[in-house]
């Protein structure tokens, strides 16, 4: 009895890491902890070895990742140019959420990594189960690809610098 | 992977298929019982997923959802047996004044007066009816009776579907988390994506069965309503139209199952009535107890059903094409009779998905 009725009934007093990590996301910002205990329940913790492969470029896009220890290089095999380094906390493939185009570059851990998947099924699930939760992560989303095309149109802009 | 190495694979996989054809039967009345727990955990999982964002208590969630529905179940079934109970008592007093025996004469006289010599001489002396009905009825008694005697058996299947799906609707996302757990990286995206098409599919076809049956109900108590109008005296019309949009669940065969009751209830209220037994549907076919008029409108109802209400709210929701549906619903019903009608399309939804994405893995394997 006192097994369920911890496993069912009793309310947890230790913050889940991977809710602090989440919380320093820009896409999981200004969520609540309850909120983002809900998104917590719907990611995918990975772990990946040296060199592996998160995913490769031209691979069947369905998600991004959140790295929680570790490191990942996010590089075009084709032309072996390196895009970017990651570390613990950086997150990458967030387009992937919105779109169903493959992806434009492979990503590879550096380290034994562990990687926290969130998808775009997990998206669709929670805009479903929470609407209002799931409009805040698409406005962040939004909110982030926004701030990335501005810097792009800069750099474009002012080629020289 | 090299020769030998793909050779012991196959080996293990034939193994463990053989195991598995020789443990199945054993397992066979679990695995129902899983199969049936996870049809209500897919029903009911949306609802109990809203609570749980109010409530902040899924086990109270599932408590609340599953006891409603228990005691909705149980109200209907009880008042429905109370009422058939009452309807039962009359039949019996009016068998007892021997209007039953007349009543079957003179139906077997009307019948065979109304149709040509060569076939009137066909229908049996109305003596040999009245003995065919008395048996039908004593066989009726004796399938009553074995039914009460398979309840023990019936009441614990229930209760370990009851369990099997608390624990599932409580513990359903963290079982898709550990089933995910044991995916190989480079197939968690393809997989992923399988196991969301799976749901959807599942959701779609139940949600679209579930619309349909609703609207079968309501049709079938308008259709019943409006025979009353014509005198049919038929009672339980809710409870008749509720049986009628249960049984639509079942492909083709539903539709049937569905007039039994209806028919049933039509003799006994009708029994002795002169008026009845003389009917005619639209005055000209014999319509003894207004039995042809309720098969009549059953077939109206399944017609406005499948070209219309099916269509809309079931149609594409598995994506097969008419013709692999009806090859599915005969395989699933020669395997395993309604049941396997039932569970038929869902089941070939389920894997025309599953073959999609291997065939999807298989050309782009070199992505992966």
């Amino acid at each position: 009895m006192k097994a369920i009725y911890q496993n069912y009934f009793k309310k947890s007093n230790n913050v889940n890491p991977i809710i602090k990590v989440l919380a320093n996301v820009p896409i999981f910002e200004h969520l609540t902890e309850k909120e983002l205990s809900e998104v917590v329940r719907l990611t995918h913790e990975r772990t990946y070895k040296k060199d592996e492969h998160v995913f490769k470029k031209l691979a069947p896009a369905e998600g991004m990742y959140v790295i929680l220890d570790g490191g990942v290089l996010i590089t075009d095999s084709d032309s072996e140019t390196v895009f970017a380094t990651l570390e613990s906390g950086d997150f990458f493939g967030e387009l992937a959420l919105l779109d169903e185009e493959p992806r434009s570059a492979s990503a590879i851990s550096t380290m034994p990594s562990r990687l926290i998947g969130f998808f775009r099924t997990d998206l669709l699930t929670l805009m479903k189960r929470s609407p209002e939760l799931g409009n805040k992560i698409l406005l962040n989303l939004s909110r982030v690809l926004g701030e990335r095309l501005r810097r792009t149109n800069q750099e474009l802009a002012s080629p020289n610098q | 992977m090299d020769p030998l190495h793909k050779i012991y694979r196959l080996l293990l996989f034939i193994i463990i298929g053989l195991i598995a054809l020789e443990i199945l039967p054993f397992l066979s009345s679990i695995i129902g019982m899983l199969v049936f727990s996870f049809l209500f955990t897919t029903i009911f999982l949306q609802a109990v997923d809203n609570i749980e964002r109010h409530i902040r208590s899924r086990a109270l969630g599932v408590f609340l959802i599953l006891f409603s529905t228990i005691m909705v179940g149980i109200i209907f079934i009880g008042s429905f047996i109370s009422n058939l109970g009452s309807q039962i008592k009359v039949f019996t007093k009016k068998i007892q004044r021997e209007d039953f025996t007349s009543s079957i004469e003179n139906l077997s006289n009307n019948i065979r007066d109304s149709l040509p010599e060569t076939i009137g001489n066909l229908i049996p002396e109305s003596e040999k009816i009245i003995l065919m009905a008395k048996n039908m009825m004593i066989g009726v008694f004796q399938s009553v009776l074995s039914l009460l005697g398979s309840a023990g058996s019936l009441f614990f299947i229930s209760f370990m579907i009851l369990i099997f799906t608390i624990i599932l609707l409580i513990e359903y996302h963290d079982f898709k988390r550990s089933l995910v757990r044991f995916m190989p990286n480079k197939y968690l995206e393809v997989g992923l994506r399988m196991i969301y098409n799976i749901e959807l599919q599942i959701s779609k076809y139940l949600r679209g069965q579930i619309l349909a049956a609703s609207s079968v109900a309501i049709l079938s108590i308008i259709g019943l309503l409006l025979l009353n109008q014509f005198g049919a005296n038929i009672t339980l019309v809710v409870f008749i139209g509720i049986i009628a949009g249960l049984a639509n669940l079942i492909p083709m065969v539903g539709a049937f199952i569905g007039m039994i009751p209806a028919i049933m209830i039509a003799l006994m209220n009708n029994i002795g009535s002169e008026i009845a037994m003389d009917h005619q549907l639209f005055g000209a076919l014999p319509s003894p107890f207004f039995i042809l008029d309720i098969i009549v409108m059953f077939i109206i109802v399944q017609q406005i059903d499948n070209n219309f209400i099916t269509p809309l709210v079931v149609g594409e929701s598995v994506g097969l094409h008419p013709m692999a549906v009806m090859l599915v619903l005969l395989i699933g019903g020669t395997l395993i009779g309604p049941l396997g009608m039932l569970f038929a399309i869902p089941v070939a939804g389920v894997l025309k998905v599953v073959i999609t994405e291997i065939v999807f893995i298989t050309k782009n394997s070199h992505l992966l």
